[in-house]
This record gives C-alpha cells, sequence and structure tokens, in this order.
C-alpha cells in the first residue's frame, strides 16, 4: 500500500509536463498551426503558397527561434522595436537561411495579431493562437518568451535554448542564439 | 546622572537600530514589474449575472469618480462620442491586466470610430490609482464603481455574487443608445475584432 502511494504521489508530481515550463533538453511536440502565413511568410518559411496551417516540422530551416507573445502584453509592445531589429540583423546574416524566426500570439485572434503586426510593422511571421492551445504546449510561459528549437526527427523539438522575459541587448542576444544553435 | 544617560543612549539605539537596519541591510526583493503584482484567482465561473440591457433601450446615465480625481458622467459623450463600457472584474488581476494595455496599444482604431473607452471596475480610486500608474498609464478614463459598491455593474446586469463585476462590452452610439452589450467569458479577454466590428456598424 506504502509503495502503491509513494507510486501515486510521483505520477502526480512528475507526470504533468504539459504544464511545467519548458527547460532546455526538453522535447516539445511538432505543433500545428492552425493559420494562414501572408505570402511573404510562407516564402520566408519555405512553406508552400496559399497553405491554410502548417506543421513547425515544414518550415524550412535547421532551428527556429519562436517569439510567445501577446498584444495585449505592456512588455511584448515595449519589446517589438528590439524584435524588428533583431530579426533584420538575423535575416541579414548567412545564417539567418537556416535559423527562421516565427511568432505565436498567445490568446490572440487574426484581428489582434493584424492590429500587433500593423502598430509596429513587424516583418517577423506572426500567427495566432486564439484558445491558447499552443501556449499551453510551450508551457504557459509567460510574454514575451523566446525559444531556440531544434528538430529530432519523429519525435518533435528540443528545447535547446529558452528565455523568458525581454532580451535586453539585440546583438548579445542574437550572437547567444546563433552559438547555441550552432549554425555556420 | 550616569543611569540617565545610559537610559538616553538605549533610547537612542533602539530609535535609530531601525534606521541602521534599513540602512545598512539588504534592499528586499519589491516586485519590479506588473506580472510579479498580479494576483490569480484561477478559473472562475465564465458569467455570474444576468444582463439588465439590451441593444435599442437608451443607457443608464451614471457619474463615477476617475483616477485622475474628476468625476466622469456617461451623458456627458451625448451627442459628441460613442462610448464603449469596459467593465474588468479586478485590478491587479491576470486577464484584466493585459486587457487594457491592449487597448492602450489600439488607440488610434478606436478614436478613428469616434470612440472613447471608459473603463470601470469595483476597486476603489487610490488602487486603480495604482494600477494604472503600473501599466504605464492608459489614455481613457478609469472609474470607480466602488461606493455604493458595484452599484452602476449592478443597474447594468453586471455585478457578479462575488461582488466584482463581469468582463463585459456595452457599446452606446452618439444618441445614447445601447447598440451592443455583452458578459464576455471572464477568463478571457474579449477579441478586439468583435468591438472593432461591432463600432464599425455605428459608422
Amino acid at each position: 500500500m506504502k509503495r502503491f502511494a509513494a507510486t501515486l504521489l510521483a505520477l502526480l508530481l512528475f507526470s504533468t509536463p504539459a504544464l511545467a515550463k519548458p527547460k532546455v533538453g526538453d522535447i516539445l511536440p511538432d505543433m500545428e498551426i492552425k493559420a494562414a502565413p501572408l505570402p511573404q511568410e510562407s516564402a520566408y518559411l519555405g512553406l508552400p503558397a496559399g497553405i491554410k496551417s502548417f506543421r513547425l516540422s515544414q518550415v524550412k530551416a535547421e532551428v527556429l527561434l519562436v517569439e510567445i507573445f501577446s498584444m495585449y502584453c505592456p512588455r511584448c509592445q515595449a519589446a517589438a522595436k528590439d524584435v524588428n531589429e533583431l530579426f533584420e540583423s538575423l535575416t541579414a546574416l548567412p545564417q539567418g537561411q537556416k535559423l527562421k524566426m516565427l511568432g505565436l500570439g498567445a490568446g490572440n485572434s487574426a484581428f489582434e495579431v493584424n492590429a500587433f503586426r500593423k502598430q509596429y510593422q513587424i516583418p517577423v511571421p506572426l500567427f495566432q493562437d486564439g484558445d491558447y492551445a499552443l501556449h499551453k504546449a510551450f508551457g504557459n510561459v509567460y510574454t514575451p518568451t523566446y525559444m531556440v528549437l531544434k528538430p529530432v526527427p519523429g519525435k518533435g523539438f528540443q528545447v535547446i535554448f529558452f528565455k523568458e522575459g525581454p532580451f535586453g541587448d539585440g546583438h548579445e542576444f542574437l550572437e547567444q542564439v546563433l552559438r547555441v544553435s550552432g549554425v555556420q | 546622572m550616569k543611569k540617565f544617560s545610559t537610559l538616553v543612549l538605549a533610547a537612542a539605539l533602539i530609535w535609530v537600530a531601525p534606521i541602521l537596519v534599513s540602512v545598512l541591510a539588504p534592499a528586499p526583493a519589491f516586485a519590479i514589474d506588473l506580472k510579479d503584482m498580479i494576483y490569480d484567482p484561477g478559473q472562475l465561473k465564465p458569467v455570474d449575472s444576468t444582463l439588465k440591457v439590451r441593444p435599442g433601450q437608451m443607457a443608464p446615465d451614471f457619474a463615477l469618480p476617475s483616477t485622475t480625481g474628476a468625476v466622469v458622467r456617461l451623458s456627458d459623450y451625448r451627442g459628441k462620442m460613442n462610448v464603449v463600457l469596459s467593465f474588468v472584474p479586478a485590478a491587479f488581476t491576470p486577464v484584466c491586466s493585459d486587457q487594457w494595455p491592449g487597448y492602450k496599444l489600439t488607440r488610434e482604431m478606436f478614436e478613428e470610430r469616434d470612440a472613447m473607452i471608459l473603463g470601470i471596475t469595483v476597486d476603489n480610486v487610490p488602487s486603480l490609482y495604482a494600477w494604472v500608474v503600473e501599466m504605464h498609464g492608459l489614455w481613457f478614463p478609469v472609474l470607480s464603481d466602488f461606493q455604493p459598491r458595484g452599484a452602476v455593474a449592478k443597474k447594468y446586469g453586471l455585478l457578479r455574487t462575488s461582488g466584482t463585476t463581469e468582463r463585459a462590452i456595452v457599446i452606446i452610439d452618439k444618441k445614447g443608445v445601447i447598440r451592443f452589450a455583452k458578459a464576455f467569458d471572464i477568463n478571457r479577454r474579449p477579441d478586439l475584432g468583435v468591438i472593432m466590428g461591432e463600432l464599425d456598424k455605428l459608422q
């Protein structure tokens, strides 16, 4: 009986990875983004034109830098300019072909994501996550959160970098992301 | 005399000690971000009241104190602007603390539609003031429906049994007529697209 109780307790303590915040080394599922990319977003991400939804594994990249944001989050609003600069710096580098960026709007509708994109003229592909399904799968992290994900064939994506909150110095952050990504 | 001096010294030490401690001790870990100051009540019953107003009727008038110290009267906007009453449950709670900053970002959208937001909660003015400061200010009036508690929310049928208001949107046109009224799921932000869509109908 004691052993049963101990096993039950251990199960309760360790069996809820979906709600725990991800950490480096964790494997996350290959999530489906239920949103249609804009033509320029499809071109950047290497997705077929006119696609209505896609899985992260369909993005033509060796590594992904994913931002979890919300149009409503003041820190995301404050960080928007820095994120734009980060994207411009990344895409100007040869490594920008291998490390691609995208943003997921936690609890944001398509209208809200568009409002955020328009307000800050954001070139990063942004997608709505109106029902928080992706946000939940990413461990209900605070916004903004930045994660570098590396595909693990047949399993999903391994978290190789995790940063909750604004990243501060963009150049330093980019260097850090490139270093952990290992893209040349 | 010596005893008196010792007493004075002891009293002085007792008086100075807290100051010395506060100066020399490491600073306490004060919250540095709004997210650290948020009280999370968890998942709540989505809607816990019955609307008493409906589209087509005149909006019940009210006058409430705002965080600027001024009293804001709904009827002051009649003939001038459309009004969006944004009732939110409470200051320093998770969903509310990003709903209004979102409206800050989209101010232009409201202005293009000739609309003024009136934010309303049942918190008192000092609490609301601190909250607005933490949100780095808002462009629309934030009103306190504190005394008598929740009276305006009650008039609109938006007072929950817990004593807080619903997360509700009431849209009132320039004639003072209600054109949209809905208590949304308290656990979620109302979709901005729905609000803009309803305001577009007034144009």
